[in-house]
């Protein structure tokens, strides 16, 4: 077994070398709520120093993998060929439970994380995104909704929003492609948009 | 006899977790249902010695013969406490429930009795234990192909679930080890406030690795080999689910050891009125939504000793 300061940054976000951007921003959130100061999964485990470290080391890991440059000079140091041949689908081999816990995922993949980032604005959800190397028309495919109306969700151009209901289907189709907490990411948007008129 | 037991081996479970109240008996009871309903043979044990009370969530009336009477040697064959019950493929291998002293069973008896489980014939065995770290509740979980803990999404009983653990865990690599020195490690490294400054099990196995490098490595592999199981129960919102998850990274990074998180079970006040009415939920309400959570538990369980049989095929 590994101590924490020996893990790679892929074992930090416990994820596959070849994650993508989107898989490592739902398990750095996920690490976050995890290692949480108020988490009731850890404080009975960890000491208060170990938590801190901790922390650090799942923000240090979270900037390096999501910026593509430092990623790759990171993966040239630290990575084994084997690692790097992984093809994109595939998954780490780390025990033979993995297919069974992702079986065991599914039910539970609508839940999302309330990270405590935020508030979710339309610049956020944008920033987000592009951190996630994601475009607009990808999420336009998944979520069926149209790149106009989600251009306008971003750029918050408030006369065009949709009207309620529907801005908040939009918005909770849009958090979920996110991976984020659609009640979270509704509440704030809505609330931006109320100061915003209220200006 | 069920399909399962045609094609592959004997799987055992043992269902523990530090806390008493968090739903144990509970849940052996409904999921040996739910797995005698997928036509394979099930034997529910109920190895609360302390506080037997399996029979009740079965709605069967104390059996005439328990594990009291094999303890004391009055029966001399476990299979002679096996009653049947009203579900077609179910067992009950009822508790002591008159032996005040049954939880301190001398170590040869749990020795013999512990084997005489093993030796069950049945497809599935089920063994429920009580609450807290005792020895012999320790030895029990560890006698299983994959122990499970139950815990709820509160502090207490996450907290005590980590007791429970650490006990378990500390005690698995206490028997992997030979010499008295590493014993000692070992032992020492159960208390947080040690004078040898082992914090954590990669403590351990540093310190261990000054004493003897083949020790240190045959507890890496008995922690790379402990594979325990989790289920939530009474979740009321979806951050409590979460928090199983919480719980599987926590282990992984503290122990290194890779928990599975088979699932949750919903707060539904069926499961209390159930409980009331000496029926089993799963029968009583099957459409509940706590016996659904149940239904899928079971359905991962059988799945998983599928996956094994298959793993263990391909090896041979």
């Amino acid at each position: 077994m590994k101590r924490i300061e020996e893990q790679t940054y892929y074992e930090i976000l416990e994820v596959a070398p070849d994650a993508t951007s989107r898989e490592i921003q739902q398990a750095y959130e996920h690490a976050r709520e995890t290692f949480h100061n108020d988490s009731v999964a850890v404080y009975s485990l960890f000491s208060e120093q170990e938590i801190k470290k901790i922390q650090s080391m799942i923000e240090e890991a979270y900037g390096v993998l999501m910026d593509e440059a430092l990623r790759k000079n990171y993966d040239r140091s630290h990575l084994s060929p084997l690692d790097l041949k992984w093809p994109k689908s595939e998954k780490l081999p780390e025990t033979p439970e993995s297919p069974m816990e992702k079986k065991t995922y599914l039910p539970f993949s609508e839940i999302s994380i309330d990270v405590g980032e935020g508030p979710y604005r339309g610049k956020m959800l944008k920033q987000i995104r592009e951190k996630m190397g994601i475009d607009l028309k990808t999420i336009s495919i998944d979520t069926k909704i149209s790149l106009k109306i989600l251009a306008v969700i971003e750029e918050e151009i408030v006369d065009r929003l949709p009207v309620g209901v529907y801005l908040k289907g939009f918005l909770r189709g849009y958090a979920q492609c996110l991976g984020l907490d659609p009640k979270r990411v509704i509440e704030d948007y809505l609330n931006s948009m109320g100061a915003g008129k209220k200006k | 006899m069920g399909q399962t037991a045609n094609a592959s081996p004997k799987m055992i479970w043992t269902i523990g977790g530090g806390k008493g109240g968090s739903g144990k008996s509970f849940i052996t009871a409904n999921i040996g249902i739910c797995l005698s309903q997928f036509g394979v043979k099930v034997i529910l044990v109920d190895a609360d010695l302390g506080g037997a009370n399996l029979h009740t969530l079965l709605g069967v009336l104390p059996p005439d013969l328990s594990l009291s009477d094999f303890i004391q040697k009055r029966v001399s064959n476990l299979e002679e406490v096996l009653v049947s019950t009203s579900v077609p493929n179910l067992q009950l291998l009822s508790g002591a429930q008159d032996l005040l002293n049954a939880s301190d069973a001398k170590s040869l008896q749990k020795r013999k009795l512990l084997r005489s489980i093993q030796h069950l014939e049945s497809d599935y065995i089920l063994v429920d234990l009580g609450a807290g770290n005792a020895l012999n509740v320790l030895d029990f979980f560890l006698l299983s192909d994959g122990g499970i803990l139950v815990a709820t999404p509160e502090p207490t009983s996450i907290e005590n679930s980590y007791r429970f653990l650490k006990s378990a865990f500390y005690r698995r690599l206490r028997w992997s080890v030979t010499s008295s020195a590493a014993k000692a490690l070992i032992d020492g490294a159960m208390d947080r406030k040690n004078e040898l400054g082992i914090q954590n099990p990669s403590d351990l196995i540093e310190s261990i690795t000054r004493i003897s490098e083949e020790e240190a490595r045959r507890v890496a592999e008995e922690v790379e080999g402990f594979h325990p199981n989790l289920i939530l129960n009474q979740v009321r919102t979806k951050k409590d689910i979460e928090v199983g998850f919480s719980i599987r990274s926590a282990c992984k990074k503290y122990f290194g050891i890779h928990l599975h998180y088979l699932g949750y079970i919903v707060y539904d006040q069926d499961v209390s009125n159930s409980i009331r009415k000496r029926r089993p939920l799963v029968l009583e309400n099957p459409r509940s939504r706590a016996a659904q959570c149940l239904t899928e538990i079971a359905a991962k369980l059988v799945n998983k000793h599928q996956m094994a049989v298959r793993l263990q095929g391909e090896e041979q």
